[in-house]
């Protein structure tokens, strides 16, 4: 009770008070002139680039493939400065089970949170600027994929970059990232939960015009780049008895030959995919034609409806009586809603996809059986 | 294959005490990493505070016999003055707790510091993590980053064993293990971008990289290669050099695959397969192409 008098006491003593004096006034550092270009507060400088650091690529490789579902996912770290993303850290969510989908969204989103604690403490960027997702021959495309974006892209500064890394493609030997968003106009229908027929076309949607793509670089930091030249420069093998095995590899990081595997294992799995996913499209058309006629259906027996009672008015405005009343014509019959394109849009997209990669794997190894065939004519 | 320079030390195996008591832990004789791990101390090295010498961090990863294979590590929160050593052994645990869920197969194996010098707060912390990996025993990974002057890039690979009549936490002694860098066939085309970048002058690569860029680059390799072991040979034949029969071995193991196989057809019938895969695929996209374009279009 004392103390509060006294700090009252002293309150009153002072000239003016000021409003929060605990707090220590934020000092603001003018920002150089040479970068005062390069550093926009409100986001105003499109992305035109995104920079992979040379540890998130190996982190991504990693759990890619040491994840126990194809689909593995994490969380991109870091800055933007003058439209170049530049991405420094990632760090893998953990995988669910489809179990209990509330449950599992609250424990990701605690995971989340208290691991961006912790990278905070040792200095480590703690911006959430994507997410990145592993795939299989191509095909991307899915819907907790574009769910995602979509909320990255409203809520993250620059919307947000989804990078995908393409798992068959880096075991052939091209370890392959792509940076990817969504376009304005699939954004757009997204947000209005609009994929009519109609809602397609006056967004001019195909399933090339769902993402964008973003220019990728890798960038090694020169710490990392000295290191890696070490690795890679030729060394004397060690002398030790049973160092047979050893000495082959032990010049530089050794030549990398799996890009000349002539193998086609691949191929089978690829073709196998195209038809699963060309069958699963037609299923989703023929739901969507099933749902069109019953539309049609519908919308006709309402037609019929009104034309008839529309007959009977006349005809009891003839005789003189009251007209019925036309407006129930809603409530009686039921239209459903034009279902949503969006899954046979996807679809579509992973078939592309699918085709594309079977495409590259056919003209490499069209180069690949000349080339043997070369070596062989020696 | 082999990180750092070579060391003069002798790597004894006590096989006569493991042999004698099975039940207890093996003492690791070989130690590898996994070059997440490795980039991810580099990382830290390049974040950590103005005063600070070095860093240190918790390694994860999976023991197989005599074996520690080093899979991925975190950065630990540490401070040391001239007169003590603090580790944050809070922020360890919890790390160790997010990194527990998203792969539940990795376990604390050790630790790692930047820089080569053992010193007596080496040996403390060596006593932690002890008793984080116990029963089995710590090891310690000192990755020299080669920024001071004079001093060689290198990663060198620790157990520790006490000594003195009556132990104490922080005398040890630190015994060299042999480490060697192992990852994935199929993580080494990260690691080939990766020096790819670490080699262009910007230090930075641009994706994606055609199929057939890479490939080109392969042959030329293989090319390469021909023309040294053709040198070789020659030299050989013209009594130059003198032959290693090793490598003749080595060179009639490769060069006399049998190509019959090619050679009676089989190259025909699979470049028929190759083509008509490659028709497949263009018919199937522009397929997609055509129904994706139909969808646009109203029934009216």
């Amino acid at each position: 009770m004392a103390a509060t008098s006294m700090a009252a006491a002293l309150a009153a003593s002072l000239p003016a008070p000021s409003a929060a004096p605990a707090a220590p006034t934020p000092t603001y550092e003018a920002i150089p002139a040479s970068m005062s270009k390069v550093i926009d507060i409100e986001a105003d400088i499109p992305l035109t680039c995104v920079q992979l650091d040379g540890m998130v690529v190996t982190k991504i490789i990693k759990h890619a493939r040491e994840a126990p579902s194809t689909t593995a996912h994490g969380l991109l770290l870091g800055l933007d400065l003058d439209g170049t993303l530049e991405i420094s850290n990632s760090f893998p969510l953990p995988h669910h089970g489809g179990d209990e989908a509330d449950k599992n969204t609250k424990s990701i989103a605690r995971h989340q949170a208290s691991m961006l604690r912790s990278l905070k403490e040792v200095q480590a960027d703690d911006s959430v600027v994507g997410f990145y997702q592993a795939t299989t021959l191509g095909a991307f495309f899915n819907q907790s994929l574009v769910d995602t974006q979509a909320i990255h892209q409203e809520k993250l500064r620059h919307g947000g970059i989804v990078i995908v890394h393409d798992l068959s493609q880096t075991a052939r030997g091209n370890a392959s990232f792509r940076a990817y968003r969504l376009t304005a106009a699939f954004l757009d229908a997204y947000k209005k939960s609009n994929f009519s027929t109609t809602s397609l076309i006056s967004h001019r949607l195909t399933f090339s015009s769902i993402l964008e793509e973003v220019p990728l670089k890798i960038r090694t930091n020169p710490l990392l780049s000295s290191f890696l030249g070490t690795l890679t420069e030729s060394r004397r093998p060690t002398l030790s008895p049973d160092s047979t095995a050893t000495t082959a590899t032990v010049s530089a990081l050794g030549a990398s030959f799996s890009v000349l595997d002539l193998g086609i294992a691949g191929v089978t799995r690829n073709l196998e995919q195209i038809v699963e996913a060309v069958d699963s499209y037609r299923t989703e058309e023929g739901n969507l034609s099933y749902l069109c006629r019953q539309i049609a259906r519908e919308r006709g027996k309402a037609e019929n409806y009104i034309a008839k009672r529309k007959e009977e008015n006349q005809g009891r405005v003839a005789q003189g009586l009251a007209p019925l009343p036309e407006e129930d014509v809603t409530r009686l019959f039921k239209i459903p809603p034009e279902p949503s394109r969006l899954e046979s849009l996807l679809l579509l997209g992973q078939i592309d996809a699918y085709g594309k990669s079977l495409a590259r794997t056919a003209s490499t190894g069209l180069v690949k059986m000349y080339a043997t065939k070369a070596s062989s004519a020696v | 294959m082999s990180l750092g320079p070579s060391s003069s030390a002798i790597h004894v195996q006590g096989t006569s005490t493991t042999d004698t008591a099975h039940n207890l832990p093996r003492t690791p004789t070989n130690i590898t990493i996994h070059p997440v791990a490795l980039f991810s101390i580099l990382d830290h090295y390049l974040r950590r505070g103005e005063s600070q010498d070095r860093v240190i961090g918790t390694l994860l990863g999976t023991r197989f016999e005599n074996e520690v294979e080093v899979r991925s590590s975190f950065a630990v929160l540490h401070s040391e003055t001239t007169e003590q050593v603090a580790v944050d052994m809070d922020y360890h645990r919890t790390m160790y707790e997010l990194h527990h869920k998203v792969n539940p197969k990795e376990v604390i194996v050790g630790w790692y510091s930047t820089g080569s010098n053992l010193n007596t707060y080496s040996a403390l912390i060596q006593n932690f993590y002890s008793q984080e990996t116990a029963p089995n025993q710590a090891i310690h990974v000192a990755v020299n980053t080669g920024v001071e002057e004079g001093q060689e890039p290198g990663v060198k690979a620790f157990i520790s064993s006490p000594v003195g009549v009556f132990p104490k936490p922080e005398n040890c002694v630190f015994v060299p293990v042999p480490v060697e860098l192992r990852f994935h066939d199929g993580e080494r085309s990260g690691l080939d971008l990766l020096t790819s970048a670490a080699n262009a002058s910007t230090s930075t690569a641009s994706q994606p990289i055609a199929d057939v860029e890479i490939l080109e680059r392969s042959i030329l390799t293989v090319s390469e290669m021909l023309d040294r072991v053709l040198s070789y040979v020659r030299d050989v034949l013209a009594g130059k050099q003198k032959g290693d029969p090793a490598i003749g071995r080595y060179l009639m193991d490769t060069l006399g695959a049998s190509t019959d196989d090619l050679e009676k057809g089989g190259f025909n019938a699979s470049l028929q397969d190759t083509l008509m895969i490659s028709y497949l695929a263009n018919l199937v996209r522009s397929q997609a192409e055509v129904s994706s374009r139909l969808a646009l279009t109203t029934s009216s």
